[in-house]
Parts: C-alpha cells; sequence; structure tokens
C-alpha cells in the first residue's frame, strides 16, 4: 500500500492548523481562581528564577545590587536576611514595593510579573515568609551564602 | 610534525581571539536568524554556520550569502575581503551597540539606555583532513544597567560562551562535538527576550557544557545532547547562568525546500526542580509573498518539592522580506506560567524591522509591548523600544 508523497502545500497547511488549533486550545486554559501553593520552594524556581535571575540581573553572574535569586536557597536567604520580606507583614515588605513599582522602578524592569504572581508572593509573605527548600528540615532556615561582591539595595 | 603543527594552529587561534577580545567589551549573544532559511535559499542553518545548529561563525558560503542574498551590496569576506584567511582559519567577530526605551510601568518615568551589546571575536581552526576542528568565541560582558558592586560593571570580565571541539567530516552525514554551546532546540531567534529563548532554558549566557551528536542531511537533521552546567568553582568567564544538566533532541524534516517542522524534547534537572519539555517547531516560506512564518510552541512541567506548574510557551509570527536588504517581522507571544491560572499569562507583539545597508552592516529597530496577566487589566503592561547598530567583521 503506497501512500502519496506529501506535497509541499500540504504540509504547510498542516502545520499552520496544527499550531494555531495548539497556540488557541493551550493559551485560553486556565480559571481565574488560583489554587497554586504559596510555597517558597515552589514560587522561587517557577515565578522568581526565570524572571528575575537572569544574566544582567539577579545571576551570579550580575549580582546586580548585590543580590542573588538563582537558587531556592539563595533567594530565601538574600531576601529574607536582607529585608526585604518582613515575614507576616506584606505591606511592609519592600519586594512588593519593587514588584509592583511602588516609588521605584518597577522589578524585573523587563518582565514584569503578572499580578497574581504577586498576590501569590504576598500570600506567602503573609504566612509568615516559611522556608520550605530542599534538604532542609522544616522550618529550618538555609546556610547564609554572601554574595561574592557584597553591595546594599 | 603534524601534531607540532595543530598545537601551534590552536595557539595561534587562542592567543588571537584572547588578545583581540581585551580590545572589546560587552559579548551579548551569538548570531543566527532563523528567518534566512529558505527565504536565503539555503535549507539548513550548518550551510551559512560552522556550527552544526547554526550560530557563531559564518562559512565562506554564509559571508558570500550574507552580502549577495542579504545586504544591499558589498563584500562579505572577512575585513571586507582584504585579507582571506587560510582554509585551516576562520575569524569572525561582533560588535553591536544598543539604545533603549523600556516603560515597565512604574510610577518613575521610562527607562532611557545606552550600551555597549556585543563585542565578541570568534576563531575555528581546522586539523587536516582529520575533520576536527577547535572553536572558541570570547568578549567582554556589557551591561545594560550598569550599578556599583556587580560584576558586570566591571571590564576585565571576559566571556566566553561558545568553545568546543568538533568532529564534522563532511557537510552532511554523523557529527560529534564537545564544549560550550546552546544545545540544538526551538527556533534559536537572535533576540533572548523572545519567550521561547527565556523561559526555555536558552536566555542569555545559559550555554552549558555539552556532549552532543546528529546527523544532517538535505532534508532532515537529528540533534541529541547531554548536558550540564559549569562548576561554580570556574572563572567568572565560563560561567552559566543554567542550572541543572539533562538531555535535549531535536529532529526536523523539511518539504520542497519551502518548509520545515521540527519535534523537540529536554529534560534538565536541578536541586530546585526538573524541567520536562516538549514541543513543536514549524517554518513555511510563501515564495511568491516574500514571507517566511515561523512558529514554536512548547508545554513545559516544573516539578519542584513545593508543587508543580504545567506551562506553555508558543511564538507565532510572519517576517516579510519587501526588498533585498530588508527584513521586517511581527510576532505574537504567549507565556503561560501556570496553566491552571488565567491570571498567569504574559503575551507580547513584537515588531522588529533589520536594515543591512551594506555587507557587514546591519540597523536593528525593535518595538515589544507586553501584557502581563490576562490582558484584562489583572496585571501591569510594559513597552519597549529598541535600536542596535551592528557591524560584525
Amino acid at each position: 500500500m503506497n501512500r502519496a508523497p506529501l506535497s509541499a502545500s500540504s504540509a504547510s497547511s498542516r502545520l499552520v492548523g496544527l499550531v494555531l488549533v495548539l497556540g488557541g486550545v493551550l493559551t485560553s486554559c486556565g480559571s481565574s481562581e488560583d489554587t497554586r501553593p504559596d510555597k517558597w520552594s515552589f514560587i522561587s524556581p517557577v515565578i522568581i528564577q526565570p524572571s528575575c535571575a537572569t544574566a544582567n540581573c539577579h545571576s551570579q553572574l550580575a549580582e546586580r545590587s548585590g543580590v542573588v535569586l538563582d537558587t531556592v536557597a539563595n533567594g530565601y536567604q538574600q531576601l529574607t536576611q536582607r529585608h526585604f520580606v518582613m515575614p507576616g507583614d506584606p505591606d511592609g515588605s519592600a519586594l512588593m514595593a519593587l514588584l509592583r513599582g511602588q516609588g521605584s522602578r518597577r522589578m524585573p524592569p523587563d518582565f514584569p510579573l503578572a499580578e497574581a504572581d504577586i498576590d501569590l508572593i504576598g500570600s506567602w509573605i503573609a504566612d509568615g515568609a516559611k522556608w520550605d527548600g530542599p534538604g532542609s528540615e522544616p522550618g529550618a532556615l538555609p546556610v547564609a551564602k554572601p554574595p561574592t561582591s557584597g553591595g546594599s539595595q | 610534525m603534524k601534531r607540532g603543527m595543530y598545537a601551534t594552529r590552536a595557539a595561534f587561534l587562542i592567543a588571537l581571539v584572547v588578545g583581540l577580545a581585551t580590545l572589546c567589551f560587552g559579548a551579548r549573544r551569538a548570531e543566527a536568524y532563523p528567518q534566512f532559511q529558505f527565504s536565503s535559499g539555503t535549507q539548513r542553518c550548518a550551510q551559512c554556520h560552522y556550527s552544526p545548529a547554526g550560530y557563531g561563525l559564518l562559512t565562506s558560503w554564509g559571508r558570500d550569502e550574507g552580502a549577495d542574498t542579504i545586504s544591499r551590496g558589498g563584500n562579505g569576506g572577512l575585513l571586507h575581503g582584504a585579507w582571506t584567511p587560510p582554509d585551516w582559519l576562520a575569524l569572525g567577530g561582533d560588535l553591536r551597540v544598543a539604545a533603549l526605551d523600556n516603560d515597565a510601568g512604574s510610577s518613575g518615568p521610562p527607562e532611557l539606555a545606552a550600551f555597549p551589546m556585543q563585542a565578541e571575536l570568534y576563531g575555528r581552526v581546522g586539523f587536516g583532513n582529520t575533520g576536527l576542528s577547535l572553536y572558541v568565541a570570547g568578549g567582554l560582558r556589557g551591561t545594560t544597567r550598569p550599578g556599583q558592586n556587580s560584576h558586570a560593571a566591571q571590564f576585565e570580565s571576559l566571556m566566553s560562551r561558545e568553545h568546543y571541539l568538533m568532529w564534522k567530516p563532511s557537510a552532511t552525514g554523523a557529527y560529534v562535538r564537545a564544549g560550550r554551546f546552546y544545545a540544538p532546540f526551538g527556533l534559536r531567534t537572535v533576540e533572548h527576550i523572545y519567550y521561547v529563548r527565556s523561559v526555555t532554558g536558552f536566555n542569555l549566557y545559559e550555554e552549558t557544557y555539552n556532549l552532543s551528536g546528529g546527523y544532517l542531511e538535505e532534508d532532515w537533521e537529528l540533534h541529541v545532547t547531554a548536558f550540564t552546567t559549569p562548576p561554580e568553582s570556574l572563572p567568572l568567564a565560563l560561567r552559566s547562568t543554567a542550572h541543572g544538566s539533562g538531555g535535549a533532541a531535536y529532529a526536523e524534516k523539511r518539504f520542497a525546500s519551502m518548509a520545515a517542522l521540527a519535534l523537540q524534547a529536554r529534560v534538565a534537572k536541578s536541586t530546585d526542580q526538573t524541567l520536562y519539555q516538549g514541543g513543536v517547531v514549524g517554518k513555511l516560506w510563501l515564495d511568491s509573498a516574500k514571507i517566511l512564518f515561523m512558529a514554536e510552541g512548547d508545554l513545559q512541567r516544573r516539578s519542584t518539592t513545593g508543587g508543580g506548574a504545567n506551562q506553555f510557551v508558543g511564538y507565532f509570527g510572519p517576517t516579510f522580506f519587501p526588498a533585498k536588504g530588508l527584513m521586517a517581522s511581527l510576532a505574537f507571544e504567549r507565556y503561560q506560567e501556570d496553566l491552571r491560572v488565567a491570571g498567569t499569562a504574559h503575551t507580547a507583539v513584537d515588531v522588529q524591522v533589520n536594515y543591512f545597508p551594506w555587507a557587514h552592516c546591519e540597523v536593528v529597530l525593535l518595538g515589544r509591548y507586553q501584557m502581563n496577566g490576562t490582558g484584562l487589566a489583572d496585571g501591569p503592561s510594559d513597552g519597549l523600544g529598541m535600536l542596535q547598530l551592528h557591524y560584525y567583521l
């Protein structure tokens, strides 16, 4: 049983159709209710690291303002011990003002977070900004790792 | 005797690259235009680039194409043809400066900046008829926003994003390479701000150390890569912003010199998460209309100890070639950070014009509007305008 070879136009039509269907279906997903966990071990790798720990900003390469957010442990240590996060007080946490661009340049400057993400971070802070990173007992803080070049915000 | 000759060539290459690199500043990214596949009459990235999957130094064919097909004229050879290196040696470089106007929607005024974007030199030494070659790229990192206490603000921050040894005995067929580079994956756009690069593990300086192999044919190609990130003990010049180790595979089938369809998969595991990725890449060239459509769609699963997130990353857009030396692109992008929550979407529209007035020269205008959230006033929007002036050796 021989099949006719796929013509270029047929292949092209199928390709465009596949992309449009996939894009249309997948990008319209999601509900308005946020059921995600407000845990740092989720927030850091899913939200913070891809948006903030980039080559020109808060990676170990750049250490912008001496802040490194490239791992769950580094991010937690830097945000809490340098008081960007005040456990239990999202309104008093500098991180929330930075993410919303209130009184300063919005962070990240080239990839602002969606309000749902900022709210999730606020919820984690309101819940005490607990450490739940991998390899640590509940409630234990990660070992402090000073930035290579130091600096302050 | 041959060994001595190869050692001399390698030493010459390394000395040249390092020496010239110290005169430069601000390496930012590799050069590769996925828009030129089919539209320039070439089928494979490796026709114009020494790298099997594109990026970096141009072959002599690529240099000729850069002048005759893509630019409005000139000589595409090294130093505009003033000196032709011997066959075993290939050299090149990129210089790029940029200015931007970035409005991230904060309470202050938009951010204005002018900065060195890229200054990078490339060298490749071929070792006789063995099929072996050594490739080294080097420059210094530039920064958009220099600040105190930052490595990026210091000129001594040399960066070598790519350096590898490759066995590739012919233009088609099998190859193997080992070293630092981006694993072949995705559309491989020049601009790293596109979601299909920035959130898939291919953002700026996310090159990994790889052992990669594959097979190239006229109408299909396959690349398989095992990768890991540089250890933190390495000098800053060799470090990466990537985390984790894993594998990637990319298989592309081309149709009638006008379309391509690729399937891809990748897994990266770090201490914080495991990222599973699978996707489709497609291109369609309509010669009569001089339009190339490019698309990529990826599903990702970020698995963490605190929970997981299923994500979608997509790119779709046409590139129009209205006249020789001119390329205009429109792109629609989508990144949904968590498919459970509609408000975690990022949607962007990009307009980009590339003008190649003469061989080696390029002017780029880029405009980007980004909505963060569903786009229904539940998140900030931001805009970016950028001008780039680019010269390649």
